[in-house]
């Protein structure tokens, strides 16, 4: 009997090529994808000026000359929502990278050094979860001035301490994972093990909690604008023009269409996420 | 199990301690280091008409003029005897500003949990219960929507239906109970959708385990086995999660109290803000985090005590097995 | 395939109409997935028959098709599965749950995980006693049937949550829970699998006794041919989904038609213990070489919950060069403890170990890395021993790069040699350990040991987690390796019949202590210690006294 004769590799991939991308998941990248090109060449989508208001058109109602209708001075909706994009996207961007970097590294350390080191950093963790995410962010944001930037820091120390929660608990568990001890025994370092071993299987997650994190972070930062927490009119964060549309509630469109815009980006997001972790 | 359970409840209760000091600390480091003056520009803001003499009492009071860490030693021990401080702003013990709205916002954080829970058990039951294709995969889309849209959206939805169109409550000054229940409704929304995912997860989960085939094949219905078998192990972990939603409720008070006009701690919280009010937010904050701990706290010593599956004690000698040296 | 009048042929005695369960071309799919194709079988009253086949043969999937047990919405049965005279796939729900349970008993497989861990034994036990709506006395009809299968506090059980239970005893709650309605057939599905040797036998003889006393036809699933033909009257064969085989256990056991069912019975240790005589022969006597390993009253304890527990207990044994060693026990007899020692990976409490030489213990950490050079492991469970980011060229020259040999060109050619050395092609070099089997993985595992080109290569049950085919093919490798390479292993195991047959001396450990050693043909066939005559009795031999193998 021969041996490569036993060695059937057994079919890996059970569902089929065309079922890996869920319709909605499509329509999620789509979205995603529009979003961004609003935030880097807005002005390939609208030819108005943001900031321009024409008196005699103001409270116009959605229509095929303003698909998003126009606020109390005339502006154009759909062009500051698409001028606000840049700012509302980004920003959440710098706060995830805030969240993974710091948190990144606090928990890589805390998880893989252990001891005293583990002891202390996770008390600074548990201090950073104890008080509530909102309100951390609106206390930096104050401390820092009113600035979306600084809104932007402030959601990023938020989230901190979940990012260094989730980074330690995945190192300890691939520290102790089998294929470690393996790798030791194969002489591999300390550091060879943490580089190429831990650090890879372990920021799986990390990035996955970071795709939610996205859109949470889109969530808090329209919240601090909406309070006026980030940076004052012309500016046209889309917290803030909800902000502003709430005080016309005859003109609804103005509350309506920015929230929509960021009830389908978070929204998007979320589904994305899920799918990664589903597909992991 | 007692021993350890004494072991295990002590060292938590240590740990929540330092957590709360740590907590005042780390908020008084975030106001003091990070760059501005904000307290001496808003003493100095001829808008909040202090005289000369009370700013130098509140100067004193605070040791401005003293070096940092004398600041924050000064700070913490008067923590340690309940001493809060005093608003710059109104120039009024900060523990009786938080006393007379605190119970307004328990409250809305309470009934909105209420909502939250009813809404999570609501959708559990229904994705095990409905009708397979339409009714349980709308129900399973419903946390991930409710976890994207911002809660002052909901708010303000609300508002423009039932206050605005409907009448059934009004906005300014309203601390009356439908006010307070579509509050609820909006705070506890997106704190619903945390609880129904963990739940429909965890049902999900146990509905897979072997155990519940076994129990099917000694004869045993659907709805005994939700009842009898699945619905507890998948609503322990709920409580872990409640007790995490702590944050979420207090922090979307602030926002929620806005919108519907309310006072409380979040609108105490959003007007100290924009007065830069900082020894008010510092205490804000530091309750926010008692509320939190202690929370958690409860929850954390409860459940070993209602999941017996949860053990404590020293780890199996695999896991003292110290790999990467 | 096979027709459904051969089951019958040579049961004079059962008329075709005294079948209790009759499964005609029954197919089950998951979803586009179809696992079970036109399958057939006839189960007469009280009669036994056994399913047999490895992971992916269907038959667990045809089990639960029996008992309508497959997972809703995904899982689709077609065909007819014939109860009593009842049609059990067009049964309504509520109609088919008046026969499951009642008439229809299941024995699942892992009895740790088959009662609900939040709820008490007595709690699962009077729920199953209340559906059966005989008035009152639950809890006394309960207490008794565990008295009945032989649990010797039913009290205590009782009141216990599953966790606080061993395996066996759990098995033996399942095992009762199932036979307190007197069903008419019990469907066990490897009933005994998860559990230790010694236990396996007990469980076996408890479900035989009890069909034979309360005229029970049972439905045995197993992987194994030894215990199907031991404990069933009929056997079907089966192969990703297809009937290969099936007919009276003295046919297709002694006398197997198919390529398949030979090959099975050829692979099975206990049935073939002289299969791999000509590569184990070593010139007779000692090659008055100092011993490649020797381990000498090792002492290990370790603190749990605040009490020392004794792991590993003046535990000493050699191995000569070129030989291979077995350590024999149970969960929990401190086998893995001893091999983590001679590893380095633990500190003994007393006690040496020397590999070819040189001292393993109070090595510094530098110390021990040349020696390990020399001194490799292969871990029971390839599914965790590889990581999975890493592709099978890299996972295969880690240690050639650790420790810097040779240069990038012969690195590279020293992992194709590897890998070829144990059967696997350079077509797998950019895969990661997901896009292979389980046997493929072991074989990388064993690759990577070897690329060092080291002396000693110690095995912990390096073949438990995979099928009696594929460990076969396994065990061959390492054998011709030996053979080839002149190495020494220290190989770990639960399994008698397999130790037996690649070993050539053993140590039989029992609660850290080694309680009898020798060469393996002297402990098997003269065991000395009562313990060690418990494990090889529990060794299934089959049917009659089946000896050689296939060649």
């Amino acid at each position: 009997m021969s041996v490569s004769a036993l060695s059937r590799a057994r079919p890996v991939i059970r569902r089929g090529q065309a079922s890996r991308f869920p319709p909605t998941v499509v329509a999620s990248f789509a979205v995603l994808a529009l979003v961004l090109l609003w935030s880097l060449v807005p002005t390939l989508f609208t030819g108005q000026d943001p900031a321009r208001g024409v008196p005699a058109d103001k409270f116009l109602g959605p229509s095929t000359a303003h698909w998003f209708g126009t606020d109390h001075l005339g502006r154009d909706l759909f062009a500051r929502v698409v001028h606000g994009t840049a700012s509302s996207v980004t920003s959440a961007l710098v706060a995830v990278g805030i969240g993974v970097l710091v948190g990144g590294l606090i928990g890589l350390i805390a998880g893989f050094v252990g001891g005293w080191v583990d002891a202390v950093l996770a008390r600074l963790v548990d201090v950073l979860l104890a008080i509530p995410s909102f309100l951390l962010a609106v206390v930096v944001v104050s401390s820092l001035g009113f600035e979306t930037i600084n809104a932007a820091i402030a959601t990023g120390v938020s989230a901190v301490g979940v990012f260094a929660r989730v980074m330690r608990s995945e190192v300890l568990k691939t520290r102790r994972a089998v294929f470690v001890e393996a790798s030791y025994l194969q002489g591999g370092s300390r550091w060879h093990i943490l580089v190429r071993h831990v650090l890879p299987n372990a920021s799986r997650s990390v990035l996955m909690l970071a795709v939610l994190q996205f859109g949470l972070s889109i969530l808090i930062i329209a919240g601090l604008a909406f309070l006026g927490y980030g940076d004052p009119p012309p500016a046209s964060d889309w917290g803030l023009l909800i902000s502003i549309g709430k005080d016309y509630p005859l003109a609804q469109w103005l509350v309506y269409a920015p929230a929509l815009v960021t009830i389908a980006t978070v929204l998007s997001v979320n589904r994305i996420s899920r799918w990664l972790r589903k597909t992991d | 199990m007692n021993r350890d359970y004494a072991r295990y409840a002590l060292r938590r209760v240590l740990q929540a301690i330092v957590v709360i000091l740590l907590a005042y600390v780390f908020t008084f480091v975030v106001i003091s280091v990070l760059p501005g003056d904000p307290v001496t520009n808003t003493l100095r803001n001829p808008q909040n008409g202090f005289t000369e003499e009370e700013i130098a009492r509140i100067v004193s009071y605070y040791g401005l003029d003293r070096p940092v860490y004398e600041q924050l030693w000064d700070s913490l021990s008067r923590l340690l005897v309940g001493d809060l401080g005093i608003s710059l702003r109104s120039g009024l013990p900060v523990g009786r500003l938080i006393g007379d709205v605190l119970g307004s916002t328990l409250l809305l954080a309470g009934s909105a949990l209420v909502v939250a829970l009813v809404l999570a058990f609501a959708i559990g039951f229904g994705t095990r219960y409905l009708p397979k294709r339409y009714g349980q995969g709308l129900l399973r889309a419903f946390p991930s929507l409710f976890l994207s849209v911002p809660n002052f959206v909901i708010g303000l939805v609300l508002i423009n239906v039932f206050a605005f169109q409907l009448g059934l409550f009004r906005v300014i000054d309203s601390e009356g109970g439908l006010a307070t229940f579509f509050a609820a409704i909006a705070l506890g929304i997106p704190v619903s959708a945390q609880v129904a995912e963990v739940l429909i997860a965890n049902l999900d989960h146990e509905a897979g385990q072997e155990y519940a085939s076994v129990a099917r094949s000694r004869g045993l219905g659907q709805t005994g086995l939700f009842l009898r078998h699945l619905l507890k192990p998948s609503a322990l972990p709920v409580v872990t999660v409640v007790a995490l939603t702590v944050g979420e409720l207090l922090g979307g008070a602030v926002i929620t109290e806005q919108i519907f006009g309310r006072t409380g701690i979040g609108s105490l919280v959003e007007r100290s803000v924009t007065t830069q009010d900082l020894p008010v937010l510092q205490a804000v904050v530091t309750l926010a985090a008692v509320i939190f701990v202690v929370v958690n706290l409860v929850a954390d010593l409860a459940y070993p005590l209602l999941d017996p599956r949860v053990r404590l004690g020293g780890a199996k000698p695999r896991d003292k097995a110290e790999v990467a040296r | 395939m096979a027709p459904q009048d051969r089951l019958t042929l040579d049961r004079v005695t059962a008329p075709a109409d005294d079948a209790l369960l009759r499964v005609e071309g029954l197919s089950v799919s998951y979803g586009d997935n179809q696992v079970v194709t036109d399958v057939s079988f006839g189960l007469r009253r009280g009669g036994s028959l056994a399913l047999i086949g490895e992971s992916g043969s269907g038959k667990s999937t045809i089990a639960r098709a029996v008992l309508r047990l497959l997972p809703e919405g995904t899982g689709r049965a077609r065909g007819l599965v014939e109860f009593d005279g009842q049609d059990v796939l067009s049964l309504s729900e509520r109609r088919f749950r008046s026969l499951r349970g009642r008439r229809i008993g299941f024995v699942p497989q892992d009895p740790s995980t088959s009662l609900n861990p939040v709820r008490t034994v007595g709690s699962q036990a009077r729920e199953a006693a209340a559906l059966l709506d005989e008035p009152g006395g639950h809890r006394e009809l309960v207490l008794e049937t565990f008295a009945q299968v032989g649990l010797d506090d039913p009290r205590r059980v009782y009141d216990s949550y599953p966790h606080q239970l061993s395996g066996g005893m759990l098995q033996r709650v399942l095992i009762g829970l199932t036979v307190l309605p007197r069903p008419a057939l019990i469907v066990a599905d490897e009933p005994t699998s998860a559990l230790d040797v010694t236990i396996q036998k007990r469980i076996l003889d408890l479900l035989s006794d009890l069909r034979r006393d309360l005229d029970i036809s049972l439905l045995l699933i197993t992987h194994d041919l030894a215990i199907a033909a031991e404990r069933a009257d009929t056997l079907v064969v089966l192969k990703d989904g297809v009937v290969q085989e099936s007919g009276g256990t003295a046919s297709v056991f002694s006398s197997p038609s198919s390529e398949y069912a030979r090959k099975l019975h050829a692979d099975v240790p206990a049935l073939n213990p002289d299969r791999y005589r000509h590569l184990r022969e070593r010139p007779a006597g000692g090659t008055g070489e100092r011993p490649k390993i020797e381990v000498g009253g090792v002492t290990k304890s370790f603190t749990v919950d605040g009490r020392a527990l004794v792991a590993v207990d003046d535990v000493s044994f050699t191995v000569e060069a070129g030989t291979t060693h077995a350590l024999v026990g149970e969960s929990g007899s401190g086998k893995t403890t001893t091999i983590r020692l001679l590893l380095g990976l633990e500190e003994p409490d007393r006690g040496t170990i020397t590999v070819a030489g040189e001292e393993v213990t109070g090595r510094s950490h530098a110390e021990l890395r040349s020696i390990r050079r020399h001194l490799q492991l292969v871990y029971q469970n390839p599914f965790t021993s590889l990581d999975p980011t890493w592709t099978v060229k890299r996972l295969v020259g880690e240690s050639l790069d650790r420790f810097r040999v040779g240069t990038r060109r012969e690195r590279a050619d020293r992992v194709r040699e590897a890998l070829d050395s144990v059967g696997l092609g350079e077509n797998l070099l950019s895969r990661k350990p997901g896009a292979l089997s389980g046997g493929q993985r072991q074989r990388v595992a064993l690759a990577r040991s070897l690329v060092l080109r080291p002396d000693v290569i110690v095995l912990d049950e390096p073949t438990s987690a995979l099928d009696v085919s594929v460990q076969a093919g396994i065990v061959e490798v390492l054998l011709s390796l030996q053979a080839e390479l002149g190495l020494t292993y220290v190989f770990v195991s639960h399994d008698l019949a397999l130790v037996r047959q690649l070993a050539h001396t053993v140590s039989v450990m029992h609660r850290g202590r080694i309680v009898e050693s020798g060469a393996v043909a002297t402990v098997f066939d003269d065991p000395r210690r009562p313990y060690t005559r418990a494990l090889v009795d529990s060794i299934p031999v089959g049917a009659g006294t089946v000896s050689g193998g296939v060649s």
